[in-house]
């Protein structure tokens, strides 16, 4: 019994878009014209949208990638396994923690070492905190490109103290390398909690000021209602993921089908909504803000007492390392660690970044450095969109669905 | 939706649901220790079978497709992760591994089945030389255009910097 | 009139008047002061709501207003690079051109019931906006003229939105001077003073006419045709140096102008001042009506920090169903009222 015809929706899919694209060159000649919304634009970002444009509509667009590719898989495979815990955070320099926590896991499964419950809950902590920040750039890319700059600055703004937040408890503001395998680098200090409801508590009024002038503003509404609708069985096929397949009445989410770290203890809802347009994709983004609230409230409350580096590694620790653990319950790297060398096998780890799924696969035949490294980003997996969701739309529309789609071009090429 | 036979999605019984649909077309079936992710072996003349047979199944998009090079047993191995967004099965990952020579790597497109797979096909080929039949638009995806050498991911790429001056790219 | 005398010559005092008139109140140096000011607002408006400072370092004592100055200066001396392939012509000229006949109707406008503007004609009202609708086409040929398909799309835009947006804007002028008997400004004033302002006997002439205004001088939410995400800066795109400082002048100086004809034509434009002598009655005149004008000013540049801007084919579907229903609604509204105000 089939489940869905995808050989039907490809077909309709690329026969649609061709049709269009030779009808218009073969009768009309020089009827389109080639817009090149190039890297160097104020609404492309680092990447290059070809649009083919019939009068106001797009007949073609094809996504150009790759102008900020960085090899990260390559570099991994000269490096020992911890060095490549900073290389991930690179490319999605937005929402970093999952990235590195998937990472980790990945690496944890190869080598057999269990995580102590207060890490998982510092990590699951932190990585909530990143993924509002994520969500807040979002919806300040958004506003821009719309051309509201007062969605831009308050977005910004607002990130700004998430960002404090995550400075108090790592000591740096965007690329942590907070999880090591193991457990965590270092503990929250005293004074964490209170100053996270305070922070959690003045994003929760200012949601209501957001409410106000982005969301039941009548030209954002105007620009983003009925706007690249992604209906759910395209969504599904073309392997969409993250807040773009949760508009679309889609309920996938990683933390819930497959928890890692502390999800599975902590009680929380998936945002979903129907309609699959570009409204709908930003509305997806406050409302996981808010659960992120939520889930890092109940963290907060719940969090375990006891050790952040499982005993696997503690035990490597000479006595200098031992006693800065002790007093100030900081963890320095154990020389070993350095030259880590997993037993031979593979193992992979997926997370749920701010932008969708992230996958890690690790494969290791004993060495020191990974033998190969294989990482897909959301972001990586949502390009395909560009090229099936803009045709169609008007040209002033490329902005708003890029902006909707939440599409960072470092974390798509790596 | 949901699948024939599928009543629940128990790691043991899914397994002996694909040890039934496929064993006449794949070598080998195993989980990984973790129990979330399934291993198939393949031969790359059946895969596209067995691509068939998965969709049916339920597992309805790629997550990556890429290769791993081994070069010293002149093999490169397609990897290809595979999903599904139905609540049944969303739990597990399936990674399909087919072995492929090296000096003529070519396969036939899994976008006739997946079409979510077409970015990534298209990065496996320019990084690591596979060909994949039938692609609608097999072309460079992440690597400039004016890049000059030959699928940079191999083991055996020289990674060398252009010294200020040279004319010719030392890593041809 | 009186005549000045200095010495050995004797300068009439029309000539005097006229020379403030074009080149201080409300000529040019009304227009630059008030521009500096409004751009400065604009910016420290949108900064204290977007909880930043806005201009601040540029005369830190004042809260930033020379900024803009400073922003002249570093744009004269810009150096001014002409691409190879422009039309050399349209591209050095176009800007400067609109510029031009977006500020020639001051010469047109009375400020006082005591003098007559340097050029003084009866229709002066059809005067007006016959010279302000010729300024859209110089930006027209300008983003043509640049050898750039973002500035082609921008012209494109301007031309659609143009003729949207100036036709229901001429016919609500046009129905208020019908309402006022008079295409001449100061009879429109005086019929004012008589009855109630224009704004109160005609509202939807006076809305019309408003979003027109945002509209042919680029406001949010209709700042369609240099759209920054979509086309870099629409027709002005390749302009750097001083020519881009002219270009962003354009718009705020379309913006005093038209203004002003709406403070006159529904604001009551000079009163409450009603009698004096010749000179107070200018200082005190054109006073009133640079309150008026920059009071509209910054109503229409506030709301930059609130909107984001439309499509382009929402901002036409606007203009010729609602706007343009409007206008004809005022247009038979002010024939309805002239005739029962005999």
């Amino acid at each position: 019994m089939e489940v869905a015809g995808s050989q039907d929706i490809t077909q309709e899919l690329s026969k649609e878009m061709f049709r269009a694209v030779e009808t218009g060159i073969k009768e009309e000649g020089e009827r389109l014209i080639e817009l090149q919304i190039g890297p160097a634009h104020p609404g492309s970002g680092h990447m290059r949208i070809l649009a083919w444009v019939d009068g106001d509509v797009v007949v073609r667009c094809d996504p150009d990638i790759g102008f900020v590719h960085r090899t990260i898989e390559k570099l991994s495979e000269n490096r020992a396994y911890i060095k490549t815990i900073p290389l991930v955070e690179r490319p999605s320099l937005l929402d970093t923690t999952p990235m590195t926590i998937g990472y980790v896991n990945a690496v944890e499964k190869l080598m057999g070492v269990d995580v102590p419950p207060r890490a998982k809950y510092l990590r699951t902590i932190l990585a909530e905190i990143t993924r509002i920040a994520s969500h807040f750039y979002g919806i300040g890319i958004l506003a821009i490109f719309l051309g509201h700059s007062t969605g831009f600055m308050w977005a910004f703004g607002d990130r700004e103290v998430m960002i404090e937040l995550a400075t108090m408890l790592t000591g740096a503001r965007i690329t942590y390398a907070y999880a090591i395998p193991g457990g965590v680098r270092r503990d929250m200090p005293q004074s964490f909690p209170d100053a996270v409801e305070k922070g959690l508590r003045y994003i929760e009024k200012r949601l209501k000021d957001w409410e106000k002038i982005f969301l039941n503003n009548p030209v954002v509404e105007r620009r983003l209602r009925d706007v690249g609708i992604l209906k759910p069985n395209v969504a599904r096929m073309l392997g969409v993921t993250g807040p773009n397949v949760r508009a679309s009445g889609i309920d996938y989410d990683v933390r819930m089908v497959e928890p890692y770290e502390a999800y599975d203890e902590i009680d929380f809802m998936i945002p979903v909504a129907e309609e699959g347009d570009s409204y709908a994709r930003g509305l997806i983004r406050f409302k996981e803000i808010e659960q992120s609230i939520n889930i890092i409230r109940q963290a907060i409350k719940k969090i375990p007492d006891g050790e952040i580096i499982s005993p696997q590694i503690s035990r490597l620790f000479n006595p200098l390392m031992k006693k800065i653990y002790a007093e100030q319950r900081r963890v320095k790297l154990p020389s070993l660690m350095a030259t880590l060398k997993p037993p031979k096998g593979e193992a992979m780890a997926r997370v749920e970044a701010g932008r969708g799924e992230a996958l890690f696969h690790v494969v290791s035949d004993g060495s020191t450095n990974p033998y190969r490294f294989r990482f897909v980003t959301p972001s990586f997996r949502n390009v395909i969109l560009f090229k099936y969701l803009i045709p169609g739309h008007r040209v002033a529309d490329i902005p708003a669905i890029y902006g909707s789609l939440d599409y960072f071009p470092p974390e798509a090429d790596r | 939706m949901s699948q024939p036979g599928i009543k629940d999605p128990d790691l043991n019984s899914l397994l002996s649901i694909l040890n039934d649909e496929l064993k006449e077309l794949v070598s080998k079936i195993y989980a990984d220790k973790t129990e979330k992710v399934i291993y198939i072996e393949v031969a790359k003349e059946r895969i596209m079978d067995l691509a068939k047979k998965l969709f049916y199944l339920g597992f309805d998009h790629v997550k990556s497709v890429s290769a791993v090079d081994y070069p010293r047993e002149k093999r490169l191995e397609l990897m290809v992760h595979v999903g599904s967004y139905l609540r049944v099965v969303r739990k597990y990952t399936i990674v399909i591994k087919s072995s492929l020579d090296r000096d003529n790597p070519r396969v036939p497109t899994l976008t006739s089945v997946w079409p979510s797979a077409e970015f990534h096909e298209r990065e496996t080929w320019e990084m690591f030389g596979v060909y994949f039949e039938n692609h609608p638009d097999l072309r460079r995806l992440l690597l400039p255009e004016e890049f000059e050498g030959k699928w940079p991911m191999r083991k055996d790429f020289r990674i060398v910097t252009r010294k200020a001056g040279e004319a010719e790219a030392p890593w041809k | 009139m009186m005549a000045v005398v200095i010495g050995p010559f004797e300068i009439p005092g029309r000539l005097i008047y006229d020379f403030l008139h074009i080149f201080i109140l409300p000529g040019f140096g009304a227009v630059l002061v008030l521009v500096i000011l409004i751009i400065w607002a604009e910016r420290k408006m949108a900064g204290l709501i977007q909880l930043r400072y806005g201009p601040l370092h540029v005369s830190r004592r004042f809260g930033g207003i020379l900024q803009l100055v400073a922003d002249l200066i570093r744009y004269s001396f810009q150096e001014f690079i002409v691409p190879r392939n422009v039309d050399r012509i349209a591209y050095l000229t176009g800007p400067a051109l609109a510029l031009i006949f977006s500020i020639i109707p001051v010469a047109f406008i009375p400020v006082t019931p005591y003098v007559e503007p340097p050029i003084y004609i009866s229709s002066n009202i059809l005067v007006v906006l016959a010279l302000l609708s010729i300024a859209p086409i110089f930006i027209i040929v300008t983003g043509y003229a640049s050898d750039n398909k973002f500035a082609f799309i921008g012209s494109l835009r301007e031309a659609f939105l143009m003729i949207s947006y100036e036709i229901p804007f001429i016919i609500s002028i046009l129905s208020m001077a019908l309402l006022y008997r008079s295409l001449d400004m100061s009879g429109a004033v005086d019929f004012q003073a008589r009855y109630l302002p224009g704004i109160l006997l005609n509202p939807s002439a006076a809305l019309v006419a408003y979003i027109a205004i945002i509209r042919i001088t680029g406001r949010f939410p209709f700042e369609i045709s240099e759209a920054e995400s979509e086309l870099v800066m629409g027709p002005y795109t390749e302009y750097s140096g001083l020519m881009y400082g002219v270009s962003m002048g354009i718009g705020y100086i379309k913006l005093y102008i038209y203004s002003m004809l709406f403070s006159i034509v529904f604001l009551g434009g000079w009163l409450p001042l009603v009698s004096g002598d010749p000179v107070s009655s200018y200082l005190i005149g054109g006073l009133i009506i640079l309150i008026k004008t920059s009071i509209l000013m910054l109503i229409s540049v506030f709301l930059r920090s609130v909107y984001p801007r439309y499509r382009v084919d929402q901002a036409i579907r606007l203009g010729w169903s609602q706007i343009f229903f409007l206008s004809i609604v005022s247009m038979i509204w002010s024939l309805a009222l002239s005739y029962v105000l005999r």
